[in-house]
């Protein structure tokens, strides 16, 4: 599905991605955890088209997504959340959703079609919301909702893409213990349909979902396993773990 | 206050003033100001226009004036070769109405295309500086035409475009066609702004970067809307070159852009009918003012009625937020 090969990006004197290959198997979700700064959101940048790469390629369902402008790249079913909450803030939240319906119908130019007039976009709009737990605040303004339901809404937004591969750039930063819960759950039922690489800080969260973990730390991949492989795994507790238990991540 | 439910109401009044205008200034004995609210309308045209991007987009354009002098010269500059029987580029003069004022729809379509595919590579301050860069530049290039009067500009001495069945030459005829241009205009604008791609505008002028994730390419359709309300301009420009018969530089000097945006932002940005009523009221105290102080017979304020006029603008927009919008109308939600 995904295949990323000796990938480099630099800035300036500090070397974000080292030399990274790493594969996302279709049907599986792949977890990428790494301390901070170890350069997780620069690669998913990297494979959203935010950023290009110094060096490398990156394969995608087939075709060379280097050549491929960021824009395009949810049409072609690469579709991204962000770490930090970044909605329309003054749309409602069907609002929000039908947006992306919209753009990935091609409709972003028409200029004679009244928005609100639109009833199969906002049925579906509204059935994506169902299906993400925010049925209720459907009218509610983005700026409006809750942090944890701010999440909610950029997952809600990101799978209104009908995404192939979904790019989770730790979709549970700042959610309560409930609202963590109800997301992994989601995700969880999604497996079948969607491919997933999760970032991720929340190890409870990471050991439910993932069939596959890479450890990235300084830029480079250390390893790259199954979780309980990588549970035990030396490496990954000298460099990552440091003298702390691999759970207790979790809480910070 | 009114809420904004009540507009549908306030459009039906204002569009029936605006009807009926004439004819209470023909009563009055004041048909002179005819003249003046033909104007008004013109105006309103470039500023609905302009509020497009200001208001909708978030794209604060400093250099909308340099489309509404390629309109106005457009017309111009073929009444002009119509006149000496001379051709432009190997095409004839015309005074053709039907065919003058699409062409200046078209070729300050065009101007902005060009404009604008170079300005939206830059963003905020520096977005603001390449536009009025341009509309300088335009002024500049308009001066330099000698044929064309150069500094002085020319007249249109045959007068207005011709059109079938209606006189343009004709004062209240012209009011009338200007107003139903403008009707035609506001209608468009409002269906744009409602749109699916008016719904875009908005999102980019909120969270443009967000808009790559979502498979939007944000540069494209802020070249359109650019476009579009360049077209706007242009088409207000051959109104006014129509209207007083003259074009010159002066049209697409800076401070018309900056009229412009001021009676954007008087009115009330992201709004329809608060650009509309920014024109008019700027245009009102434009006219009144000098003529209230000389009544007063306060000479010296007469000379210098922008030392009240600015003050007045600073005042509505420092105590209404959304302008005189936002003086009459409180939104909803």
């Amino acid at each position: 599905m995904l295949d990323i090969q000796n990938l480099s990006k630099s800035f300036g004197a500090l070397t974000a991605t080292d030399n990274v290959s790493l594969t996302v198997k279709q049907g599986t979700i792949h977890a990428l955890i790494g301390p901070n700064g170890a350069g997780k959101t620069t690669l998913i940048s990297q494979i959203s088209g935010y950023l290009t790469p110094d060096s490398g390629t990156i394969t995608f369902d087939g075709q060379d997504l280097l050549a491929l402008p960021a824009h395009k790249r949810p049409h072609a079913g690469l579709v991204r959340s962000f770490q930090i909450t970044s909605v329309i803030p003054e749309f409602t939240v069907r609002d929000n959703v039908a947006l992306v319906l919209q753009s990935l119908n091609n409709q972003v130019f028409r200029i004679f079609a009244k928005a609100s007039a639109d009833r199969e976009e906002r049925a579906k709009a509204e059935a994506i919301l169902e299906r993400t737990g925010l049925a209720t605040e459907a009218d509610t303004r983005a700026q409006n909702l809750a942090h944890g339901q701010k999440r909610q809404l950029e997952i809600a937004m990101a799978l209104a893409a009908d995404p192939k591969l979904l790019l989770l750039d730790e979709p549970m930063a700042g959610m309560g213990v409930d609202e963590s819960r109800s997301l992994t759950d989601l995700l969880d039922s999604l497996r079948d349909t969607t491919t997933m690489l999760l970032v991720e800080h929340d190890m409870d969260v990471v050991f439910s979902l993932a069939d596959e973990i890479s450890v990235l730390v300084y830029g480079k991949i250390i390893a790259t396993d199954a979780p309980e492989a990588i549970r035990t795994n030396r490496d990954v507790q000298e460099a990552y773990l440091g003298t702390h238990e691999l759970h207790d991540e979790g809480a910070a | 206050m009114l809420s904004d439910k009540h507009l549908p109401a306030f459009y039906g009044l204002g569009a029936l003033i605006l009807v009926v205008l004439p004819w209470i200034l023909t009563a009055a004995d004041s048909s002179y100001l005819i003249s003046t609210a033909t104007r008004l309308v013109i105006f309103a045209i470039g500023a609905v226009s302009l509020d497009l991007l200001i208001g909708y987009t978030g794209l604060v354009s400093f250099g909308h004036a340099a489309f509404f002098g390629v309109g106005a010269y457009v017309v111009g500059i073929l009444a002009f070769h119509n006149f000496e029987e001379t051709t432009f580029l190997g095409f004839d003069g015309t005074l053709t109405g039907l065919v003058v004022l699409p062409l200046a729809i078209l070729i300050s379509a065009v101007f902005a295309l060009i404009i604008g595919a170079l300005a939206l590579r830059t963003k905020s301050v520096y977005f603001i500086m390449i536009t009025l860069s341009f509309g300088q530049m335009l002024f500049f290039l308009f001066v330099s035409l000698e044929a064309y009067g150069g500094d002085d500009g020319m007249m249109m001495f045959e007068g207005r475009n011709v059109l079938p069945i209606l006189d343009l030459n004709d004062r209240i005829t012209f009011y009338y066609f200007c107003l139903a241009i403008f009707t035609a205009f506001f209608v468009f604008c409002h269906r744009l702004v409602r749109s699916k791609f008016g719904r875009v505008l908005a999102a980019i002028r909120q969270n443009e970067d967000r808009m790559t994730s979502i498979g939007i390419r944000p540069y494209t359709a802020k070249l359109l809307i650019f476009v579009i309300a360049g077209a706007g301009a242009g088409l207000a420009g051959a109104l006014m070159a129509n209207h007083t018969e003259f074009v010159s530089p002066g049209l697409t000097h800076w401070t018309k852009s900056g009229d412009l945006m001021i009676v954007v932002i008087l009115g009330g940005i992201g709004t329809l009918i608060g650009p509309v009523m920014g024109a008019f009221v700027f245009l009102l105290l434009e006219e009144f003012l000098p003529i209230i102080f000389h009544e007063l017979g306060m000479d010296l304020l007469k000379e210098h009625w922008r030392v009240v006029f600015g003050p007045i603008l600073i005042l509505i927009v420092l105590f209404a937020k959304t302008g005189l919008y936002g003086l009459i109308f409180r939104r909803e939600g």
